[in-house]
């Protein structure tokens, strides 16, 4: 079978091949480390690759399957993880070089869920320096590159995820979501990204950002894939105190194809903020889809979407900064500066404006929940923008200039703050052939609906089938 | 209220070193604009009315007890 075609499968699709032993896990890997030799040196997507591990894996799992004892769609598939994730002997670095020597003696749950169901780790992907920024760019290990147009940014802090996934160097990545981390480089890069309801999935041995507002998600290019990946890693985790002790279904059931009857609520204030022409239209002819498939949509309005920033900015800086504090007493200098700056920012945060900011979580929380009484779903646009250029601080949208980092995470932060599943999913392409991002969010632990919409939507456009030029 | 000025550099530099902070000069001014922007943020919400709802922070008693 072609090695390109291998690297360009979902795991839905290798899983059957590698179920009835038409390919091994040895040759998809194979195809992938080629993959990842011949795009690296214009992506940057890892800091640290596993060549020999993965083909170690890879040979155990061939021999597994082989002998008759298939785990399940996820034997055999190539997974990269958000170099956050703490893996047992492989250094986890969080995107710095003050973390170079940091390996970890266990995995991280995560990681540790996605071996038992037999997927191969990779390598680490690269990231934004302790995933405190939504762009992607790196000064310690090298910047990542969209593979859509490499002088752009991937979206962060998740952005090697999102372009490895992109570009079909893994087939299952893992990020972080604390602001947008995860859908912002989907939506730029051209993927799906789901960032799961808080507690759904564990944040035990990841290094936090904000504790209350992180949330690991799947970055791959299928929804089916995002459901796949749900399945294996959501549940409770009695190694973190967030996770919830509900059942958690087959997300993959909830693929149905149909959004006949749903009722998606538009959020009229994410297109009374700047929005590109070009994502405004796109968004909108998504929607209109959805409609001719059965869905009602309505406009809807959420008032506190102002406040957002001031909600969120305020709890992620001063529990980063909580978090951090020992490392910018040793090693402040050494950190990027954007990043210090942002971290120290943090300790000038009055406990009394850190308990001010989550009062008023609690009553955007019971706002969007009043949403929910009238629909099932959330919709708009995951980005006003397409990939803005490389280290660019302010970003034109429409005929306004922005703040790249205020662009970037106005859309995703709501969702955040209200702890409820919302994913981005491919929708369009720009005139200059980048992609852009429909976000649906849902009530929370419905994943269910948030997949079903998604993966219906996705099955019928063709947005999915488009590869990148690198 | 929100105000214009939310902290003062007398402040800033008192609670710089209150806060363990040990940095060059050019970074501190750095760093107290950057404050200065972040803080007029924070300070919107000051403008929300937030009567009748407890802070948000999640809290078990039972969580670090055994069964």
């Amino acid at each position: 079978m072609d090695a390109l075609e291998l690297c360009y499968m979902s795991a839905g699709e290798l899983s059957g091949l590698i179920r009835d032993k038409q390919v091994s896990p040895v040759e998809i890997v194979d195809a992938h480390l080629a993959r990842i030799e011949a795009t690296e040196p214009i992506l940057n997507s890892f800091i640290t690759l596993l060549p020999e591990h993965a083909r170690q894996a890879a040979s155990r799992a061939e021999a597994q399957i082989q002998a008759g004892n298939y785990r399940g769609p996820l034997h055999g598939i190539p997974v990269g993880l958000k170099d956050l994730f703490n893996t047992a002997g492989v250094r986890t670095t969080s995107g710095s070089r003050v973390m170079d020597n940091f390996v970890p003696t266990e995995d991280c749950t995560v990681a540790a869920r996605f071996q038992q169901a037999g997927a191969i780790l990779l390598g680490k992907l690269n990231m934004h320096q302790f995933a405190y920024g939504p762009t992607g760019e790196n000064f310690d290990y090298g910047h990542m590159h969209n593979p859509w147009n490499p002088e752009m940014v991937t979206g962060g802090s998740s952005g090697g995820s999102g372009s490895a996934a992109a570009a079909g160097q893994c087939t299952i990545t893992m990020g972080s979501d604390t602001g947008g981390s995860v859908r912002i480089p989907a939506a730029l890069c051209g993927i799906v990204g789901l960032k799961p309801t808080y507690g759904l999935v564990s944040r035990a041995g990841l290094t936090p950002l904000s504790w209350c507002l992180d949330h690991p998600g799947p970055m791959v290019r299928t929804v089916e894939d995002a459901a796949l990946s749900m399945n294996a890693i959501a549940g409770y985790d009695p190694k973190d105190q967030a996770t919830s002790l509900r059942a958690t279904p087959d997300y993959t059931s909830a693929l149905t194809g149909s959004v006949e009857g749903l009722r998606i609520g538009v959020v009229k204030e994410y297109f009374e903020a700047p929005v590109d022409s070009e994502v405004e239209a796109a968004v909108r002819a998504a929607l209109a889809q959805l409609v001719e498939m059965g869905a009602t949509v309505n406009e809807v309005s959420l008032p506190m979407f102002a406040d957002a920033q001031a909600i969120s900015g305020t709890i992620l800086m001063s529990e980063a900064a909580a978090y951090h504090r020992d490392l910018l007493a040793s090693d402040g200098g050494n950190l990027t500066p954007s990043v210090r700056l942002r971290l120290e920012a943090g300790l000038f945060v009055t406990a009394a404006d850190y308990l001010k900011a989550q009062q008023g979580r609690a009553r955007f929380n019971h706002e969007m929940a009043m949403l929910f009484n009238d629909v099932d779903l959330l919709a708009g646009p995951t980005e006003p923008i397409t990939a803005p250029p490389l280290l660019a601080n302010e970003v034109a949208v429409g005929e306004t200039m922005v703040g790249t980092v205020a662009a970037l995470t106005q859309f995703t932060r709501p969702y955040n703050i209200s702890g409820t599943p919302a994913i981005s999913v491919p929708c369009g392409f720009s005139g200059d052939g980048m992609p852009i991002g429909l976000q649906l969010a849902g009530r929370p632990f419905d994943e269910a609906t948030v997949l079903r919409a998604a993966h219906a939507y996705e099955q019928a456009s063709e947005w999915r089938l488009k590869r990148p030029p690198v | 209220m929100p105000t214009d000025n939310p902290l003062d550099r007398p402040s800033f530099d008192y609670l710089a070193g209150v806060a363990g902070l040990d940095v060059a000069d050019d970074h501190m001014n750095e760093l107290y604009s950057y404050v200065q922007a972040a803080l007029a943020v924070t300070d919107r919400l000051h403008e929300l009315d937030t009567t009748g709802y407890e802070p948000d922070v999640a809290f078990d008693p039972a969580q670090f007890y055994q069964e």
